[in-house]
Order: C-alpha cells, then sequence, then structure tokens
C-alpha cells in the first residue's frame, strides 16, 4: 500500500484548510438562505462533505480522506464554530475513508466518490441523533436528511470528480500523484 | 486585526497547558453531546456562559460581539425544532408548523447545548496561542510532529489563502462573468473559485514541505522542540476546578 510522504500530508492538510476557508465563505451564503429557503438550504449541505472524498480524489492515498476532513474542521473550530464541528469533522471523515477503504483505495470514480459523500451524510446524522437535531417529524426528518444526502452525493461525487478532472488540467497533480508506469516506458523510447 | 485578539488582562486559564485545556473540554463537550436530560443541559450552558463571560478576559463588549452569533445560531437551531419537532401534546398548529410540549423541550435542550459548545469553544480560542497549543500537543499527548508542523504550516498560510479569494472575486467581477442559474451556475461558482486556489495552494505546500525536507526534517525522528511546554500547578487546579463545577451542574440540575 502506498504510504503518505511528508509532502502528501502537509498537501492533505493544506487541502483541509482551504476548505475550512471556503467553507467559512460558503457558511455566509448558508446563512443568508436558511431562514427563506429550507429545501435550498439542505440542497447546499453538501458542501460539507465534500473536503475528504475531493482529498481522496486528488491523492489517492489511504488516509487523505479523513486527515483532510479532521483539518478543514479544526480550522472551522478555529474560526469560531465550536468544537462540536471537530466531531462531526471526525465521523464524516471516518466514514469517507471506510467506504474507499471498502473498495481497497482502488476506485476514483464518480459513483464511489458520491457514496463517500452520503456516508459521510449517514455518519453525521448519527451524530445528529445524539445531538437532538433529529428529533424532528418524520416528514421533516426525511425531507431533510433525504435532501441533504442528495446534495452530498452531487458535491462529492459529481462536482468533486469534476474538479479534480479540472486541476488534473492545470499540471499541479503531477506533483502530488506517484509516478505512472506509463511515464516510465516512455522515457525508454 | 490580529490586535483584536488581544486580552484585557490574560486570566488563569491563560496558564493552563493548552493542550490539556484542549482534552478536558473536548471529554466535557462529548458529556454535552451525549446527555438528553433538560436541566442538565441548561446548567451546563451556565457553567460555560461564566467561564466565558467571567475567565476569558476579554472586555465585556467584545465577548457580547461574540454572543451574536451564538444567540443566532440558538435561535435557529431551537426555532426549526420548535416549529417541526415531533411531540404527542399539542399546544398549537397551523398547517405543517405545530407546537407541542414536547417540541419546546427539544428546543430547548437543543439550544443550550448549541450554548454551551459555543462558550466552550470560544474561551479555549480566546485563551490559547494557536502555535503553543500544537506544540503541547506534541510534548504531553505525544501528537507526531509531521501532523503538528503541517497543521501550523498550513495555519500559517491562511491570510494567503483569503487574499487569493479576494483577487479571485475581483478577477471575475472585472471580467464580467456570468454564471448560469441552477445546479450548473452552483458548479461553475464553486469551479471557478476552487480551481485556481487550490492549484496554486497545493504548490504552496508542496514547495514548503521541500524546503522542510531540504533542511533535514524527518518525520518520525527524535527531536527537541524550540517552545518546551510542561504541566504546572495551574493544571491540577484547572482540571479540579472544572470537574467540581460540572458535578456541582449536576447536583444542581438533579436537586434544583
Amino acid at each position: 500500500m502506498k504510504k503518505l510522504k511528508f509532502t502528501d500530508l502537509l498537501i492533505t492538510i493544506m487541502i483541509g484548510v482551504v476548505f475550512g476557508v471556503l467553507m467559512k465563505f460558503w457558511d455566509d451564503l448558508y446563512t443568508v438562505v436558511k431562514p427563506i429557503m429550507p429545501v435550498a438550504r439542505q440542497l447546499l449541505y453538501g458542501m460539507w462533505f465534500m473536503v475528504g472524498p475531493f482529498a481522496f480524489l486528488l491523492l489517492r492515498k489511504p488516509g487523505t480522506a479523513f486527515i483532510a476532513s479532521i483539518a478543514g474542521a479544526s480550522l472551522s473550530a478555529f474560526a469560531g464554530h465550536g468544537i462540536e464541528v471537530l466531531m462531526y469533522g471526525f465521523v464524516q471523515g471516518l466514514a469517507a475513508e471506510l467506504l474507499f477503504a471498502a473498495f481497497r483505495y482502488r476506485r476514483y470514480s464518480i459513483v464511489i466518490a458520491g457514496l463517500a459523500g452520503v456516508a459521510s451524510c449517514l455518519a453525521s446524522f448519527g451524530l445528529d441523533l445524539i445531538y437532538g437535531y433529529a428529533a424532528l417529524e418524520t416528514w421533516a426528518l426525511i425531507v431533510k436528511y433525504g435532501l441533504r444526502a442528495i446534495s452530498a452525493f452531487i458535491f462529492t461525487g459529481i462536482f468533486a470528480v469534476f474538479i479534480v478532472k479540472a486541476l488534473e488540467a492545470t499540471g499541479v497533480t503531477s506533483l502530488i500523484r506517484p509516478v505512472d508506469k506509463k511515464e516510465y516506458t516512455m522515457l525508454d523510447q | 486585526m490580529f490586535n483584536w485578539f488581544t486580552p484585557k488582562r490574560e486570566t488563569w486559564l491563560f496558564r493552563v497547558n493548552p493542550a490539556l485545556k484542549f482534552i478536558v473540554f473536548f471529554a466535557f463537550l462529548i458529556i454535552t453531546l451525549v446527555n438528553q436530560s433538560l436541566p442538565f443541559a441548561l446548567s451546563q450552558a451556565i457553567l460555560y456562559g461564566i467561564l466565558f463571560y467571567g475567565f476569558s478576559g476579554y472586555s465585556m463588549k467584545k465577548l457580547l460581539l461574540l454572543s451574536i452569533p451564538l444567540v443566532i445560531s440558538f435561535l435557529s437551531t431551537g426555532l426549526t425544532m420548535l416549529l417541526f419537532g415531533k411531540g404527542e401534546t399539542v399546544l398549537w398548529q397551523w398547517g405543517l408548523f405545530k407546537i407541542s410540549e414536547e417540541s419546546i423541550r427539544h428546543a430547548l435542550l437543543l439550544g443550550s447545548k448549541s450554548l454551551s459548545f459555543g462558550f466552550v469553544g470560544f474561551t479555549f480560542i480566546l485563551t490559547i496561542q494557536p502555535v503553543l497549543f500544537f506544540y503541547a500537543m506534541m510534548q504531553q499527548f505525544r501528537l507526531p510532529s509531521k501532523y503538528a508542523y503541517s497543521f501550523i504550516a498550513a495555519f500559517r498560510l491562511i491570510p494567503a489563502v483569503t487574499e487569493e479569494l479576494q483577487i479571485r472575486r475581483n478577477a471575475l467581477k472585472v471580467r464580467n462573468i456570468q454564471f448560469s442559474k441552477g445546479v450548473k451556475g452552483l458548479y461553475e461558482r464553486l469551479q471557478s473559485y476552487t480551481v485556481p486556489l487550490f492549484a496554486q495552494s497545493i504548490r504552496r505546500a508542496q514547495r514548503i514541505a521541500v524546503a522542510m525536507e531540504a533542511k533535514q526534517y524527518q518525520m518520525g525522528a527524535a527531536r527537541t522542540y524550540y517552545y518546551p511546554t510542561r504541566y504546572n500547578r495551574i493544571d491540577v487546579v484547572f482540571v479540579l476546578i472544572m470537574i467540581g463545577s460540572l458535578t456541582l451542574a449536576f447536583l444542581l440540575s438533579v436537586y434544583q
């Protein structure tokens, strides 16, 4: 199994921190939308699940989803969102990591990344149950978490995969990903 | 901006080992998280409120300013629960909105939990220095140095990241970029901001890592620390006070 080098680790944590900054701005949008459009608000929620799967899609190494998720959450916690964010980051990152591990860290498709987001969503639902966010009427519960799961799939599956593709086009991924066999054979020609 | 975060006076909380403070607060908040009793949740919120308003060492004006998001989150989380929470004994109903005795109880429980989290979170960040916190985590709690230094390096780059975000926003404005409506527009917006931001951050992080390794930073090697941190008498006092006051809060909630 490919282990994390120091460069990978620093980049993973950096990605988490950048996501933390982005989430801070996203939060402003979310707060504006929150009272007026409850449906749109749940559809924006997927952003909070994106960091872990995104980091894994980019670096493709075990541990990255979990570490990036914690890094993003700790930035949010330091930015004044409270320590509960850290607990959420922990379980969400763990869920996404376990899902990628279940596929032996070899699948980077939209479906698998999306499922990782849905797994994070499920984990955060579990924490919501304990916290007390989930003591809603059944219809409200289904609407809230159903929309949230859909949003998780859109953000971590579709959006994350396409943004990583766009990043590959910029060439930065060549700094981080292990050199392909194909590239070695090209040298021989 | 950073001058804003200088306290009026340094209370005893400032002298507690930052890593120990974090672990204790975290453990106590897990109690807050799993607790389902309303009186105990209320007394915890009051306890942490005393900690925040009384011992963080900042002027009341700043503390009240910081309280605004706490009040907003108290109201918004409470209100959803109040109107859509499940319950049998209905007091008021109008269409989908329904207030019941249980939903009032749940709303208050949720609200006081979020207050507790907010108070403790703010008390923590107001009374530590982030760099010393990571040094203490390495020395007192054996956090591997590779994580600690990565965090410190990444945190240092935050101002650069926010500046870049600002530049990107202005650049898009100058070019008069129009985004589509709906989900597609959401993606376009996300992509146009994140791609340059991530590309630049990844390059920067990689350069820092290479520089650190060039200066012989080795993962897992035994090392000495520039800022030594240790336990003091105040740490014992801190742990005793925290355990004592939580016990008191619990007893008060039971024998109210």
